[in-house]
């Protein structure tokens, strides 16, 4: 085990992630360090759309453990890029994200999220909570956040997922109060929060649902009817991890309105 | 004992509070309080479940004062909190760990293909149901049997992440045994009946097994032309 002080977190460095030959040629730890989580990232690719939550997760949680450097490849959903041959090489599904570390392939973004955190928890910020009941708390949340997405999805993308012939406003009706009475509930999760939705630090939480947020708002989600959600969309919109990944898409101009009525 | 200070609230027939179910059991966990609630007669809705999950959805947990809904987060926050105790929950070496996690958000859309067919009356309302629509389920789901037989052909070991047994195959486990509740035909997915009769008589899974299955086959055999 490596301990590494010098202004750092005190951390250990798995000894089978150095590369004999970089670490011999160097002077400092933190640059022992910075080598490692480069030779790391590089064997790392990505496969993403822009403004896709889960892509924009997995994006986040690499800048948090310092893995820049990580190969990347941004395709176009509008263009069915995702059922390309390149994608359902990796990921037979054909949905984005698609991820691989050397052998390993991850192509759903909890799956990679918790795998990078597990496997570099010593790097970067530490994405899961120490105490039982924060951690229990993040993974509630995380999960919770899978009946937003869909909600989201049933109302924006009602008309691409139902042929016509199916359609019924009573449908659309019940999915936009479905999705408001899923609003008010992380209205209520966010009441008292700090600038987390866990605890005092950053996690896997925010991670994954910080996009979940930016996506309703994008979409024209109202700020006015749901304060506490865009308090915490302002306070994380400018956290390094987060701006550097950033949907290009989106610094285009605003998006459909399409939930300014939620 | 830990086991004392936990409350799981639950209903029968439900694959989210079997995950947990079998969680608890791999972790030695046995002698949690828990109450059975009837669905049918809307007892997830009642106070004493949305004073803890204003969801009013089960599974429904509590571990002295932490409150833990969400069957998925319940499994890990069991592993997590009790990783030396029972069953080793999580591989450590990358591969196997990668494969688990990858299995296991697969299995969420396992279970909500499952779920367009066997609970399309449940989820759709009567003006709103097509034939079409649950046809189009229907073939989706075949879609998703034929991923799952392939993972369990080609897998390295007999579990879904490999030789040992894991939070993949304890939150999976339940989706396959509902396919066999609902009258997946033998014969035409034999990895998954394999993998069904493997694990089928593990203790944890027998001691949670739901109770009302064992009083006998009740369910309409929606699974049976798949």
């Amino acid at each position: 085990m490596w301990w590494v002080g010098a202004g750092y977190k005190t951390r250990n460095v798995d000894p089978s992630a150095l590369t004999p030959p970089s670490f011999l040629l160097l002077n400092s730890r933190p640059q022992l360090l910075l080598v490692i989580s480069v030779t790391m990232a590089k064997d790392m690719t990505l496969l993403w759309a822009s403004g896709s939550p889960p892509c924009w997760g997995v994006q986040i949680a690499l800048e948090e453990k310092n893995l820049q450097g990580y190969n990347q490849k941004l395709l176009s959903v509008a263009k069915g890029e995702q059922k390309s041959k390149e994608v359902l090489e990796i990921n037979p599904r054909g949905q984005l994200p698609a991820f691989k570390h050397g052998k390993i392939i991850l192509n759903e973004s909890y799956a990679a999220c918790l795998y990078l955190e597990n496997q570099f928890k010593s790097q970067g910020t530490q994405l899961i909570p120490e105490g039982a009941a924060e951690v229990g708390l993040m993974y509630q949340l995380i999960f919770e956040a899978q009946p937003l997405a869909q909600k989201i999805g049933e109302v924006l993308y009602y008309n691409w997922k139902v042929p016509e012939g199916e359609r019924h406003d009573s449908a659309v009706q019940r999915n936009k109060e479905a999705l408001k009475e899923e609003m008010k509930i992380w209205e209520g999760h966010l009441q008292g929060c700090g600038d987390f939705l866990v605890g005092k630090s950053f996690s896997l939480a925010d991670v994954i649902i910080f996009p979940v947020f930016a996506y309703f708002i994008r979409n024209g989600g109202s700020e006015e009817r749901y304060p506490n959600v865009a308090a915490y969309y302002k306070k994380l919109r400018d956290r390094p991890s987060i701006k550097k990944t950033w949907p290009p898409t989106w610094i285009d101009g605003p998006g459909m309105g399409t939930l300014k009525d939620i | 004992m830990a086991a004392k200070s936990m409350t799981l609230l639950w209903g029968s027939g439900s694959c989210p509070c079997w995950r947990a179910m079998i969680a608890l059991e791999e972790k030695n966990l046995q002698g949690y309080n828990h109450k059975l609630l009837s669905f049918d007669k809307m007892e997830h809705k009642s106070q004493q479940v949305l004073d803890i999950n204003p969801r009013g959805q089960l599974p429904t947990f509590k571990h002295g004062d932490t409150v833990v809904n969400e069957s998925y987060a319940i499994c890990l926050y069991l592993e997590s909190h009790f990783k030396s105790q029972g069953n080793q929950l999580i591989p450590d070496g990358p591969e196997e760990q990668a494969l688990m996690y990858q299995r296991m958000f697969e299995g969420l859309t396992f279970y909500e293909k499952l779920g367009s067919v066997i609970y399309y009356d449940w989820y759709v309302p009567e003006g709103e149901r097509h034939d079409s629509a649950l046809k189009r389920n229907k073939d989706g789901l075949v879609v998703e049997l034929g991923l799952w037989e392939g993972y369990l052909s080609k897998g390295s070991g007999s579990f879904l992440a490999g030789k040992s047994f894991s939070l993949a195959d304890v939150v999976v486990f339940p989706t396959v045994a509902f396919l066999f509740r609902f009258g997946l035909s033998a014969g035409r997915y034999p990895k998954l009946e394999e993998y069904y009769a493997l694990l089928k008589d593990r203790p944890s899974i027998k001691a949670s097994w739901p109770p009302h299955w064992l009083e006998g086959p009740e369910e309409e055999l929606l699974l049976k032309d798949i």
